[in-house]
């Protein structure tokens, strides 16, 4: 696999002792409260918990979109709350894909562009480009629609685009918010069922947030989160 | 080679999403497009009317300087008595005398400047090989205004009156021996032109000059106590006139162009406001906020690069064309010749490679500006916020 990180260990992602706190006016809204996980290579990890429990918090830290008020987040032994914003966005664009709840895809792009879109940035050649991304496509079987703008297909199909779009330059790990919170049940079950089989065939970490108990079936290591804290981490 | 890349895909990104961005693209290009349009089509009119005067007023009236007495100053009609002498020869120099008299065309009495020059001149364009054919006892030259404000033809003999040396009036018929037509009003409008030979026997000034015209190769080592200016000085008053002109006429394209910027910044406030998802989406793929913000810029500044593209389509065809047939200025030729401007019957626009350079130029740099200062905001955008299209 290329561009992967160099491990040393098997923890790909460590958290220690991370608290995440938000002005509110003059006070400040404790979200997350001295959290301490470790995430090896390869999991199928899910965090979650009730509205306000902190999911979503704790993986835009890891996906380097904001930066925790105490504690460290080590990707493969890295710091990313120290990065420079280039080194933050670097580190996105080669090591970790996204997934969000309303898709994100760019309107103006075909489906094919939103795909090619981070192989662009890493100054891939138009044909190692091409490849990739129908190979993307493929795995979430969309390479027929590849010319059609976001706003001409489903929701189901807009987020296999997205999935599609985050494993295209083969990341280390895939962050996915609430990946399944728009869709219905069929969609949703294919979409778990895509990012099983990426998780198990290209050896790519998952990490989600969701309170769908649909995506809970699917995960191998469930991590509850109660009021910014670890009420409970389970392996299936 | 990185840097290069960036920007390229900048450009292509931004090319991109400024032309999905449907009708608001296309009416900021149009109205920037036609400011660009005016901008040049005002300019050009200047310049090719600035090129015309410039060539017309050394042809006819300045030649390359002139050597001018010191007592004599052209603003100032009373140094015209006094202010002439005695002048070195030298074949670089053409000497012009001025004198004032009075003509009386149909028992009119009409103050004029009367001025001697050399029949075989050749300095200037003046046609004053007409004197020297004329078998008249006085043969003069006048302009085409003169012969109709007076309403004077080729052969009518007219009464003149003027002073000699000493003072004394006396008086002779002259004889239209040819009238000329030229753009330059201040050699034509109550003037009249004889041989100097003639005028110098006529007032007694023998080899006197008011002025005398250089050439090229005139090195200023003769007639040094007299004031040398050379062309450029000479004109400075017609450029004073044009940049005058040019001001006058950029409040219109000015409120043309303000409107356009005003249209790319509204543009920006919107994109920033409407767009914060797409500008997390950048980020989280990659983008830095530095360079979401470039991009966001260089959107702004891209309808600037389009719109220069599309006016450069319409306008250089079309000011091409009006360079070969001119700008007829008619309604305005008589009145402003009246006023002592240098002005052609046709204008014809003249668009400089470094007039169209700057232009693009200025238009380019205002849009970038006024594009950047919306999006500046990026920079302080929380990117969790904008990936959820918090407003």
């Amino acid at each position: 696999m290329q561009n992967h990180i160099n491990m040393n260990t098997n923890n790909i992602i460590e958290i220690q002792n991370v608290t995440k706190r938000f002005p509110v006016g003059e006070t400040e809204f404790t979200a997350l409260s001295n959290i301490n996980l470790k995430i090896q290579k390869g999991e199928f990890t899910g965090l979650i918990g009730p509205s306000g429990s902190g999911k979503t918090t704790l993986l835009n830290l890891i996906g380097a979109l904001d930066i925790p008020s105490e504690g460290e987040i080590l990707i493969s032994g890295k710091n990313v709350a120290v990065k420079s914003d280039a080194e933050s966005a670097l580190l996105r664009n080669e090591h970790i894909g996204f997934i969000f709840q309303s898709y994100n895809l760019l309107p103006v792009y075909s489906i094919f562009e939103n795909v090619e879109f981070p192989l662009l940035l890493q100054k891939k050649s138009k044909a190692e480009r091409k490849e990739a991304v129908m190979q993307a496509l493929d795995w979430v079987g969309l390479s027929d629609i590849a010319n059609k703008k976001p706003s001409q297909i489903s929701g189901g199909q807009a987020q296999r685009v997205a999935i599609a779009r985050s494993i295209v330059k083969k990341p280390d790990i895939v962050l996915a918010d609430e990946p399944t919170a728009n869709l219905d049940s069929t969609n949703a079950y294919k979409i778990m069922d895509i990012l099983k089989k990426l998780n198990e065939e290209l050896g790519i970490t998952f990490m989600f947030s969701s309170h769908d108990s649909k995506v809970i079936e699917y995960l191998r290591r469930v991590i509850t989160l109660e009021d910014g804290k670890v009420k409970n981490d389970e392996t299936k | 080679m990185d840097t290069l890349y960036n920007i390229g895909l900048s450009f292509r990104l931004a090319f991109r999403n400024i032309i999905s961005s449907g009708l608001r693209t296309w009416l900021t290009i149009t109205t920037l497009s036609l400011a660009f349009v005016m901008i040049l089509f005002f300019n050009s009119m200047y310049t090719g009317w600035e090129y015309q005067g410039i060539r017309d007023q050394v042809n006819w009236e300045f030649a390359q300087g002139q050597v001018i007495h010191p007592a004599y100053d052209k603003l100032d009609p009373f140094t015209i008595e006094s202010g002439h002498g005695k002048y070195e020869k030298e074949a670089h120099l053409t000497p012009v005398l001025i004198r004032q008299a009075n003509i009386y065309p149909d028992g009119r009495m009409v103050p004029i400047l009367l001025k001697g020059i050399p029949a075989d001149q050749q300095i200037v364009e003046l046609p004053t090989q007409l004197l020297k054919e004329s078998k008249a006892n006085i043969p003069a030259l006048i302009g085409l205004g003169m012969a109709q404000d007076n309403n004077l033809k080729v052969g009518d003999a007219i009464l003149m009156r003027w002073k000699d040396k000493n003072g004394t009036f006396d008086a002779q018929n002259i004889t239209i021996a040819g009238i000329f037509e030229t753009n330059v009003p201040t050699i034509d409008a109550g003037q009249v032109w004889v041989d100097l030979e003639k005028l110098n026997q006529l007032t007694g000034l023998q080899q006197e000059a008011t002025y005398l015209l250089a050439d090229a190769e005139y090195n200023q080592t003769t007639n040094a106590s007299w004031n040398y200016q050379d062309k450029e000085a000479l004109l400075k008053e017609f450029y004073e006139l044009i940049e005058l002109k040019r001001g006058g006429s950029s409040f219109l394209y000015g409120i043309l162009m303000l409107i356009a910027l005003i249209a790319i910044f509204d543009s920006q406030v919107f994109s920033v406001f409407k767009r914060q998802k797409e500008i997390g989406t950048y980020i989280a793929l990659g983008f830095t906020k530095k360079r979401v913000t470039f991009l966001f810029t260089l959107e702004g500044t891209m309808y600037a690069f389009i719109a220069a593209v599309v006016g450069s389509i319409i306008a250089i065809p079309l000011l091409s064309w009006l360079h070969e047939v001119g700008i007829p200025m008619t309604s305005n030729v008589d009145q402003s010749r009246k006023m002592g401007i240098t002005v052609g019957e046709y204008i014809y626009p003249l668009l400089t490679p470094e007039l169209y350079t700057k232009t693009v130029f200025w238009v380019v740099i205002l849009s970038a500006v006024i594009s950047y200062l919306p999006v500046r905001k990026i920079a302080k955008m929380n990117t969790v916020d904008a990936l959820k299209g918090k407003k």
